[in-house]
């Protein structure tokens, strides 16, 4: 029922299908009435003209000649009228409408019928001279069973209409539902990362294919803006390459010529600034060369607890000098993955590097290799601060570097180079806040073998 | 050392030119593809440093065929070009060692070098010295003045890069490509670790440093 309720295309649906019923029900009484008072101004008229008929009887032959008329009318005129005569006192001296006697004048009255008993009429009383009244009456059951067939059809009409309506509502609803599930749903993926997926366009052009297609077109172009971006940022890095590294040359060159120890050592530590930034616009390439995705024919298989071994042990000293401890657990187990080994190497010595650079002295980073039926993961944990959960997906951004860490040094690249490594080798990677620490892990696709 | 140098741009075949010429190298340059390959092919070279991109041929086809043509003069490949499929290329072509521009100087000269040596036929080593410093490659032994060192594998193969080119500078690169078979920048201070590890180790008892450091170029052990 909630659902119901809360999608717009059924309330739609439903309210539309709603007041059509309404509008035939009001229609239906509007009928009802207009019919009623023809009805009944066609009855008055034939009563009207009975009374004068009788009447001009009464003119003419006085009291005698109006019993006769009555008598005469009532076995051969109309069969729905009911004559009736009425003596001073109120008794009923002929006619066989048998009613007590009315007041002058237009009165609904009951009359009993031989066959049906007690039955509603409409009656006109007229005075025949100062003593003497006549009545003559409709009989109103044939009026209540036309209101009665115009009512029971437009009640089953409403009750039709209603049954059409829910039952259109919901099969629109549905239909809107599923049609705007599918935009939703591609909405949604598109969200998650996967950027090339696209709306899907039916063969009709209707309104939901142009909607797709406008949504296409715009995800195109906010791609071509995102692949300009990076492309702007790769050949910005790449075309400043050559005059920094002629900078550093000069410098290099300068430094050598300097007699001053002094100044020697300042144009030794500009050229250490200018690799700095040479090595940022390496990250930079990298990371679009990665992105590109064109890497694979370098591929190979390789023994994943091998390469993660040989890594942390070249990072143990360097773990030791800041204060921190490294231990090494490489799960027993087929550990073979597909991929580039500096590369994933690379992924593993940025994550080593990040968990030095951001936890303080004494902190236990712990570097695993865990060998799971569906995957191989590659894991470094750290007991640091650690990173809430609502940052985790701005930390994987480029040049991105939270507040906490802003004066640690880095350039808030690196977790986007391990992104785009893991993406570049089908690996997912996952950030999880430990609470304290964090732990990041790559899962690597096993290699099919056979 | 004669060199050749095969680069059609101006500025970068002077800077280079220079600098070997100041170190004390004979250099020739040709600015395109055919002149290279024609010089590379008829004259003799120490050694060959060929720009990857030239008019006429590139640097890929000329090692290619200079090695086909039995030419097996050291080669090194300069390239703009620094993805990791360029350098597999390079090496796959037959160049015994690649280097990405923009380049430092220092990181050319310490490359010059050790090809340089490698021209010159070396009878196979076992056992390396330098000045005090003795290496058993087989046993896996470090001794200074005779006391044994006990270094790490890692550590080793830094201290053996190193009395390799014994008077010599060898690159922070050079190292990462050596020791650790990264031919990238990881960007992390390994090699800066692990030489300062294997100095302390190495002079135990407060005894002379051997290990020259260079800022910018790289490290250098003391031949004698």
């Amino acid at each position: 029922m909630r659902v119901l309720l809360n999608s717009a295309a059924y309330r739609i649906a439903f309210g539309y299908s709603l007041a059509f019923a309404l509008a035939t029900l009001l229609l239906g009484l509007a009928v009802h009435y207009a019919a009623h008072a023809a009805f009944v101004r066609q009855i008055d008229a034939s009563i009207d003209q009975a009374t004068t008929g009788v009447m001009a009887e009464f003119r003419d032959d006085g009291l005698r000649g109006v019993i006769e008329a009555v008598r005469q009318r009532e076995n051969g005129g109309p069969v729905s009228l009911g004559y009736a005569i009425f003596d001073r006192r109120g008794r009923r001296i002929a006619g066989e409408l048998n009613t007590t006697m009315p007041p002058l004048g237009w009165h609904p009255i009951n009359f009993v019928d031989p066959q049906e008993g007690l039955d509603p009429a409409r009656a006109k009383a007229t005075a025949l001279g100062p003593s003497h009244r006549l009545v003559v009456a409709a009989d109103l059951e044939p009026l209540e069973r036309i209101d009665g067939t115009i009512l029971t059809m437009f009640g089953i009409a409403f009750a039709a209409l209603l049954l059409f309506g829910v039952t259109g509502a919901l099969l629109l609803g549905a239909y809107l539902r599923r049609k705007l599930a599918r935009i939703d749903d591609t909405a949604r993926a598109i969200v998650a990362g996967e950027l090339s997926r696209r709306m899907a366009i039916g063969p009709r052009l209707d309104e939901f294919d142009r909607v797709g297609d406008s949504i296409n077109a715009m995800l195109d172009r906010i791609s071509g803006l995102l692949a300009n971006l990076r492309q702007v940022t790769s050949d910005l890095a790449h075309d400043l390459r050559t005059p920094l590294a002629r900078l550093r040359n000069q410098l290099e060159r300068l430094g050598d010529d300097m007699a001053n120890d002094d100044r020697r050592e300042t144009i030794y530590a500009a050229v250490e600034s200018t690799d700095d930034v040479l090595k940022l616009f390496d990250a930079i390439l990298r990371i679009s060369e990665l992105e590109e995705g064109s890497l694979k024919r370098g591929f190979s298989n390789l023994d994943l607890g091998g390469l993660v071994e040989e890594i942390a042990e070249s990072h143990l000293a360097l773990a030791e000098d800041s204060g921190k401890s490294l231990s090494v657990l490489i799960e027993d187990g087929d550990n073979m993955v597909q991929g580039d080994r500096e590369l994933i190497a690379q992924a593993l010595i940025n994550l080593i590097e990040n968990a030095l650079r951001h936890t303080p002295r004494g902190a236990a980073i712990g570097i695993s290799v865990q060998s799971d039926p569906g995957d191989i993961a590659m894991v470094v944990r750290d007991n640091g601060p650690g990173i809430p959960e609502t940052h985790h997906a701005r930390v994987l951004e480029r040049f991105v570097r939270l507040e906490a860490s802003r004066s640690t040094p880095g350039h808030g690249l690196g977790l986007s180079l391990v992104q785009a490594v893991a993406r570049a080798h089908g690996a997912s990677l996952a950030l999880r806040d430990c609470k304290p620490g964090l732990e990041v892990a790559l899962h690597f696709p096993r290699v099919r073998t056979g | 050392m004669r060199i050749l140098i095969a680069e059609d741009d101006r500025e970068m075949a002077e800077f280079v030119g220079r600098g070997l010429s100041e170190l004390g190298h004979n250099v020739v340059t040709a600015r395109n593809g055919t002149d290279a390959l024609h010089l590379g092919a008829t004259e003799d070279f120490d050694l060959l440093i060929l720009d990857r991109m030239m008019p006429g041929a590139d640097g890929l086809s000329i090692v290619r065929r200079l090695r086909a043509a039995n030419i097996a003069t050291p080669t090194l490949m300069l390239t703009a070009l620094g993805r990791i499929e360029d350098r597999v290329d390079g090496l796959e072509a037959g160049a015994d060692d690649y280097l990405v521009k923009p380049f430092a100087f220092s990181e050319l000269a310490a490359r010059v070098h050790a090809l340089g040596r490698r021209a010159k036929p070396q009878a196979v080593t076992t056992k390396l010295a330098a000045g005090p410093i003795q290496m058993d490659l087989l046993s896996r032994e470090v001794r200074r003045d005779g006391q044994l060192v006990l270094l790490q594998p890692r550590e080793f193969r830094v201290l053996e890069e190193l009395m390799r080119h014994a008077g010599e500078f060898v690159t922070r690169t050079m190292l990462l490509e050596r020791v650790w078979d990264f031919h990238f920048d990881p960007q992390t201070k390994i090699v800066e670790t692990h030489i300062s590890r294997l100095r302390s180790k190495l002079n135990e008892g407060d005894l002379p440093d051997r290990i020259e450091t260079v800022r910018g170029v790289g490290y250098r052990i003391r031949a004698e």
